[in-house]
């Protein structure tokens, strides 16, 4: 009768110590590999925000170590409209379209409307006086183009291990980046990645800091016509 | 053993992967004007030194005509104004309509360029007309094609510079068999012949009545009743009626409120047994007599209703009850109107919140005492989904989170409403007072914001989105 199975290897002692050691290489390069990746993530990443998946909470301008936040509202002026009306910048139903205190949504007057020729305005964001409360962003995307949106600017944000807004956000929106592309940019067509379309995932883009320092620069050279500020 | 390590190498270098991997790119596509790039690279259609007119200077609103190849098509129904011959946004068709399209969607007739903008068209006698704006030549046109195959049949062009804003036309003309009219973006009426295209008269709004133009240019659609133009300018008059033959104002309501033009435009009404012109400004509405005995005349007013952006227009529910609604935050309002001490008085019925009931840039639907719109992108859980909401104000159905659209428009024929979202892509679904039911749906349009109007004659049915307009075959085969 044909033997069915084979008979059991032996094991050497030789081939014990061999399998022995190429596990403990195989432990070791796993420990040392896994040691460097984190190490590298922590040196070579840092904290962004996606503002595709960013659903204005609020939480940005509360839970920073940093005060007030490392969170500001940026502006993609290749994004605005320049809109008179901006509904990022005035209350709704703001009974006068001034800059007066009475009419503006922003509650640290973070955002400065300047005249560049009728129709157009410009809306520029003050960092120093912005504290990230995204209270302009949520109206300019649910009416307007979208250009307002939350950033983490690498300037103020001290980097935290366990970023302390990272475990509030409710979206899941806070993810670490790499240092050399630390900024997202919003695309204002997200509406076919809403629908999945050819099943493309909705994010931002990742640009580096000379990129977003150029998306952030206003474009309109002031003034173009006779200047005036309401 | 081999195998453990070469599991552990696997896993190591799945894991390094997943953390350096780079997101994936999407693709980037514009949805509309990049102001700020066109600016820099001289592009930007605005106003030039050369050729902006002066704040004071009057338009030549007679312009250039042209004529072209195309001859009128042929039609047995018209579509004569926005939202149809009675305003209702509802056509009873003569001709049955398609009940599933191939999976291209309905056969498309014919496609035309525009300009930039919203404009939606008017059909009259196998003739479709269009406010168009001609950003070579920096100023609006009213086109007049085949409905057939879409050639043009001619065109009266004015020059108008117009900076892009969102789009520049927004407007659907008024045609009747002899006359037809439009309003640019920058307020500027035009009366010409149907037929030949001949000037009969110009009205610039902002010169002749001190109108403010709205914010985006003008959305207001113009009236015919009769041979009378009707039209709310604001500024120094309220509301105003002009002869189609010789372009005289016939009347002038006052505007002693300072009421300003809204996108929205004037519905004509019967409320307690009284013909009524109906409005809603930036300001207040008002209800103005359209009785030929004291046309003009102001019967009503309430300022219970303002808002700073308001485009939909008033719906007549009954013979007192007239609903409200615009986007941007504002919610709904009912008002009633009752006679008390011989004057008649718009009263508050119930107010909706953003979240319940709103409509942005097109205007419900009543149908079988119910009405029917998208809710805008601050109505919570309900954005972008289709409603359906009784007369007391109570939810009915929402076409559900799946089901969402944009800005764009809807109109009901027959028993299905054919509904178009920002990209163009169409659906039909039931008229149903039960529940959402879908019949089909078809990519049509390619391009972006396809917000204008529609309008169905013969079962054919004309779309448009930013920068073309298309005639589809919804008939039934």
């Amino acid at each position: 009768m044909a033997q069915l199975t084979k008979p059991p290897k032996r094991i050497t002692r030789f081939t014990f110590l061999r399998n022995l050691m190429r596990g403990f290489v195989g432990t070791a390069l796993g420990v040392v590999g896994g040691w460097s990746a984190f190490g590298a993530r922590k040196k070579n990443t840092v904290w962004q925000i996606d503002p595709m998946k960013c659903v204005q909470c609020e939480h940005c301008s509360t839970s920073c170590v940093v005060s007030p936040s490392a969170v500001k509202c940026v502006q993609s002026y290749s994004i605005c409209g320049y809109c008179q009306l901006c509904f990022g910048y005035f209350q709704p139903n703001a009974p006068e379209l001034t800059s007066a205190a009475e009419n503006q949504l922003c509650p640290t007057d973070a955002i400065e409307r300047v005249f560049v020729e009728d129709p157009y305005w410009e809306y520029n964001i003050d960092e120093d006086k912005c504290i990230g409360c995204a209270k302009c962003v949520k109206p300019c995307e649910t009416f307007g183009n979208a250009s307002f949106y939350l950033q983490v600017r690498h300037d103020i944000c001290v980097n935290c291990n366990n970023c302390s807004i990272a475990m509030q956000c409710p979206s899941d929106a806070w993810s670490r980046v790499p240092l050399d592309q630390p900024y997202m940019l919003k695309h204002q067509q997200d509406y076919p990645l809403q629908k999945g379309i050819g099943g493309v995932p909705r994010h931002g883009v990742p640009i580096n800091a000379a990129e977003m320092e150029l998306e952030l620069a206003p474009k309109f050279e002031l003034p173009l016509a006779p200047a005036s500020k309401q | 053993m081999a195998a453990f390590v070469g599991v552990v190498a696997l896993i190591a270098g799945g894991f390094l992967f997943l953390l350096f991997k780079s997101p994936a790119s999407v693709p980037s596509e514009m949805r509309v004007t990049d102001y700020a790039a066109e600016m820099a690279a001289g592009t930007l259609q605005k106003t030039s030194a050369a050729t902006a007119p002066e704040p004071a200077e009057k338009v030549d609103l007679e312009g250039e005509f042209e004529t072209f190849d195309g001859k009128p098509g042929h039609s047995e129904a018209n579509w004569p104004n926005f939202r149809g011959a009675d305003y209702s946004n509802i056509v009873n068709s003569a001709v049955p309509l398609a009940d599933a399209w191939p999976e291209s969607g309905p056969p498309q007739l014919w496609e035309v360029d525009l300009g930039e903008g919203y404009a939606g068209a008017v059909v009259w006698k196998g003739c479709v007309y269009v406010i168009d704006y001609d950003p070579a030549k920096e100023g609006d046109a009213l086109r007049s094609f085949s409905i057939d195959d879409g050639k043009e049949i001619w065109r009266r062009f004015y020059h108008a510079p117009t900076k892009a804003n969102h789009g520049m036309t927004r407007t659907v003309p008024a045609v009747n068999d002899d006359y037809i009219v439009s309003i640019g973006p920058r307020c500027h009426t035009l009366c010409v012949s149907r037929e030949t295209g001949d000037f009969r008269w110009g009205i610039d709004m902002v010169a002749d009545y001190g109108t403010e133009v709205p914010l985006w240019y003008t959305g207001q659609c113009p009236l015919l009743d009769g041979n009378t133009v009707v039209l709310a300018p604001g500024g120094k008059a309220f509301m105003i009626g002009v002869d189609c033959e010789t372009g005289e104002v016939l009347w002038e309501t006052p505007n002693p409120n300072g009421w300003k033009m809204s996108h929205s435009s004037i519905i004509p009404m019967t409320l307690l047994g009284k013909k009524t012109y109906v409005y809603m400004s930036v300001g207040g509405v008002v209800g103005v007599s359209a009785e030929e005995a004291d046309r003009g005349t102001l019967l009503w007013e309430t300022n219970e209703w303002t808002h700073s952006v308001i485009s939909p227009s008033p719906i007549q529910i009954d013979d007192s009850r007239v609903f409200l609604t615009a986007g941007y935050g504002a919610g709904s309002m009912m008002i009633q109107l009752k006679e008390e001490g011989g004057k008649i008085v718009p009263q508050p019925v119930y107010q909706l919140d953003k979240t319940a009931f709103a409509c942005e840039q097109q205007t419900p639907t009543f149908y079988q005492g119910h009405l029917f719109s998208i809710l805008p992108k601050d109505a919570a859980a309900l954005r972008g989904q289709f409603v359906c909401l009784d007369t007391d104000g109570k939810f009915v159905w929402a076409s559900g989170k799946t089901n969402r659209f944009g800005l764009g428009p809807f109109l009901l024929a027959n028993d299905r409403f054919y509904l178009l979202d920002d990209h163009g892509e169409l659906t039909m679904c039931r008229a149903s007072l039960k529940d959402y039911e879908i019949m089909a749906k078809a990519q049509v349009l390619h391009g972006h914001d396809a917000w204008g109007p529609m309008a169905l004659v013969d079962g054919k049915l004309i779309l448009r989105d930013s920068l073309k307009m298309i005639c589809l075959d919804v008939s039934a085969p």
